[in-house]
């Protein structure tokens, strides 16, 4: 042990790594943080200042891959179940930053609690056939603590009590919430109208001045970009403290490819990995642990390395659970609303709102008509923020399509209700391993199985009435809905669909299922694999239940618990 | 090639479709690659890079790797428009080239002044609009 080269190496340098260094750090402990991404975000050398890579900038955003990962390096594949053959499309599939920060940096960082009954969900609303509702290991008050911990740590701005159906809280909200997009307000007061209860989003970024950094300035370029004034907390303050504390390593562009175990392979003494600053034959280097691996890559990128050496048992990669996303679309007549629904300004997403998650009779009687024991929705986002190139794209080729851009119907007098919709986990969808495709460099690509249970289409399916009414009310002149991943023929989405054939949430989860029972899951309680000691998974791989609530803050909340346990294990 | 980038989004060339696409072609002629514009200026004139910062940000080795093999596929396809034998995913590929030339920032060609933007009423980025070549 005498030749460590640190106590713990983390793998992945997004929410859940970055909260891990940031604690093992704290305790006194030397890390090293593998990012497989370029650097964007932050300056590697002291004091670590922000770096200023990130501008208003769709294209680089979102047509040419700053934020990785480039689909000709790595390509993921997709089918929708077995009977698809080896594959219906190799590229984007779900594609999570590859960067330094990870998810951190494109999401606009709506950081909601799970309540209570999403730890409980078989205790409390019971099986579902054809699915595998499980409860979790903890429950809410066990991570009640770390939930507060992260929301200090990454400086959430919100408003106490604004959500009736939110659990209980130990600690306010650090910062208080952000300016209300003025659109939100207006379906906010809609959807009260209909009996609902919005409220205040909490979010990871900056309402005010704080830690160094400056107040979010509504610039409307949020979600899908990185911050330009560095005012998104969640990628960049636990990664900052961590560096500032003299004892964390990050290396980015450091591909890690294999786990060294001891000669019992039960033990973790390193990780190997690729230097990517080399080209074209990049040197296989490793760094040596004292105490722990820390997997923190993803619930797509975890399972995909641990397959890859066949650890963590048989059911690495299964229950994958994305969320399964309703959009409902309003377009708003000029009339009324002269400056338009002011996507292009100000935040993604100000409000949200819970109700499709609580049990209700309408619900019941909704789930008794299509032979279900229940259904929840998810929580609904009221938001937009299409930019011009991407509405152009949609518009088409053709003469019509400066009216069609001077109309704006996809961007200007655009609003969305986004729900995320609960998945029900399903052991046949899964991340594995691709059987032909490979990335650049020699290893196979994950391949997503994935189809959603019949549960997330009847949830749709209620949604979808009810938001397009308040969209209405609150004064669209029409209203639509669609829903990722589409159904039906493929061909009739392959190419016309803007959102594809996958599902379009970036919201991973499930992937090495937590639990207590080493048959039934993949890590402990603890988060530790059942078959390697000192592995410990640190994303949302280890979700039980996909809930319906943006993953982010729990996983975090579950990193900084399962490095606060190691910590005290040794 | 100005017939079919004009097809798709009309008035694309005029705001400088040709010169964006011919900027992307070339990207990999220039060191730092013109691929991502680096921000400009958060002071003092539109269109200045920061001061004592490059104008594009550096690609890493496998990111450059990825790009000589994007841009030549691209190459090929405006390759059989230029001779008439272009196929669906081709005229695609133009349609999206001429809707970023549209709309996108004027460091990569087109958008000539802004006028994509103007034309639509889009306001301007506020922060650092992603400048490289308009100084």
């Amino acid at each position: 042990m005498s030749t460590a080269d640190c106590d713990v190496v983390i793998i992945g340098s997004g929410p859940g790594g970055a909260t891990a260094a940031e604690v093992l750090c704290d305790a006194g402990w030397s890390v090293v943080v593998l990012e497989k991404g370029r650097n964007h975000l932050i300056d590697l050398d002291a004091p670590h200042e922000p770096l200023r890579h990130f501008a208003n900038d769709e294209l680089a955003a979102h047509r040419r891959h700053l934020l990785g990962p480039d689909p000709l390096l790595e390509p993921r594949t997709y089918r929708r179940t077995e009977a698809d053959g080896d594959r219906l499309l190799v590229g984007e599939v779900n594609n999570l930053p590859s960067t330094v920060g990870g998810g951190g940096v494109h999401a606009d960082a709506k950081l909601p609690r799970f309540r209570e009954e999403d730890f409980r969900l078989r205790s409390e609303r019971g099986p579902v056939e054809g699915a595998s509702v499980e409860d979790w290991p903890i429950t809410y008050d066990d991570l009640e603590p770390h939930y507060s911990a992260v929301e200090r740590l990454f400086g959430v701005a919100g408003d106490d009590g604004a959500n009736p159906f939110a659990a209980p809280r130990s600690t306010p909200y650090p910062l208080p919430p952000g300016d209300d997009m003025p659109m939100a307000v207006i379906t906010a007061a809609a959807a009260e109208r209909a009996g609902l209860h919005p409220y205040r989003a909490p979010t990871g970024i900056n309402s005010i001045a704080a830690d160094g950094r400056p107040a979010c300035t509504d610039c409307g370029f949020c979600g899908g970009y990185g911050c330009p004034v560095q005012a998104k907390n969640d990628p960049i303050a636990a990664l900052q403290r961590a560096l500032r504390s003299g004892r964390c390593e990050l290396r980015p562009e450091s591909y890690a490819t294999e786990l060294v175990l001891d000669a019992s392979g039960r033990r973790a003494t390193g990780v190997r990995y690729l230097d990517l600053t080399e080209h074209p034959e990049p040197t296989t280097r490793e760094v040596r642990v004292r105490h722990a691996v820390v997997l923190a890559g993803g619930a797509f990128e975890t399972p995909r390395f641990l397959l890859r050496q066949g650890l963590g048992g048989d059911l690495v990669g299964r229950f994958l659970t994305f969320h399964h996303q309703t959009f409902t679309v309003g377009i708003f007549p000029e009339h009324g609303f002269p400056h338009g629904t002011g996507g292009e300004r100000g935040r993604c997403v100000t409000h949200l709102h819970d109700d499709l998650l609580v049990d209700t009779a309408d619900l019941r009687r909704a789930a008794a008509a299509a032979g279900l024991p229940w259904v929840r929705g998810g929580v609904v986002e009221h938001g937009a923020g299409n930019m011009p190139v991407e509405e152009a794209v949609t518009y088409g080729p053709g003469r019509h399509h400066l009216s069609s851009m001077r109309d704006s119907a996809l961007r200007r007098r655009m609003w969305v209700f986004t729900m995320q919709g609960e998945d029900l986990p399903q052991a046949v969808n899964r991340v594995d391993l691709d059987p032909s495709v490979c990335d650049v460099w020699g290893a196979p690509s994950g391949r997503v199985t994935y189809a959603p249970h019949r549960h997330e289409l009847v949830a749709s399916a209620y949604a979808v009435p009810l938001h397009e009414g308040i969209m209405r009310d609150a004064g669209a002149e029409a209203a639509f809905s669609a829903a990722s991943p589409p159904q039906g023929e493929l061909d009739l989405h392959a190419t016309a669909n803007p959102l594809g054939i996958a599902p379009a949430s970036r919201h991973v989860m499930g992937t090495t299922r937590m639990g207590a029972d080493p048959a039934r899951s993949v890590v402990s309680p603890e988060q530790r694999l059942w078959d390697v000691d000192n592995v410990v998974v640190g994303d949302s791989s280890v979700f039980v239940t996909s809930t319906g609530y943006n993953p982010t803050l729990t996983l975090a909340a579950l990193a900084h618990r399962a490095a606060t346990l190691l910590v005290g294990s040794c | 090639m100005a017939v079919a980038l004009d097809a798709a989004v009309p008035g694309s060339v005029d705001l400088g479709a040709l010169d964006y696409v011919e900027q992307l072609l070339t990207a990999l002629d220039h060191e730092p690659p013109r691929i991502w514009a680096a921000p400009g200026r958060w002071d003092g004139p539109v269109g200045a890079p920061a001061p004592g910062a490059p104008a594009w940000l550096e690609l890493g080795p496998w990111e450059r790797q990825a790009w000589q093999r994007r841009l030549a596929e691209w190459q090929a396809a405006y390759d059989r428009i230029a001779d008439g034998t272009a196929g669906q995913a081709d005229l695609q590929l133009v349609h999206g080239h001429a809707c970023e030339a549209t709309y996108g920032d004027p460091a990569y060609g087109g958008n000539r002044g802004g006028g994509g933007w103007q034309r639509i009423g889009f306001p301007e980025p506020l922060h650092p609009p992603a400048r490289g070549v308009r100084s």
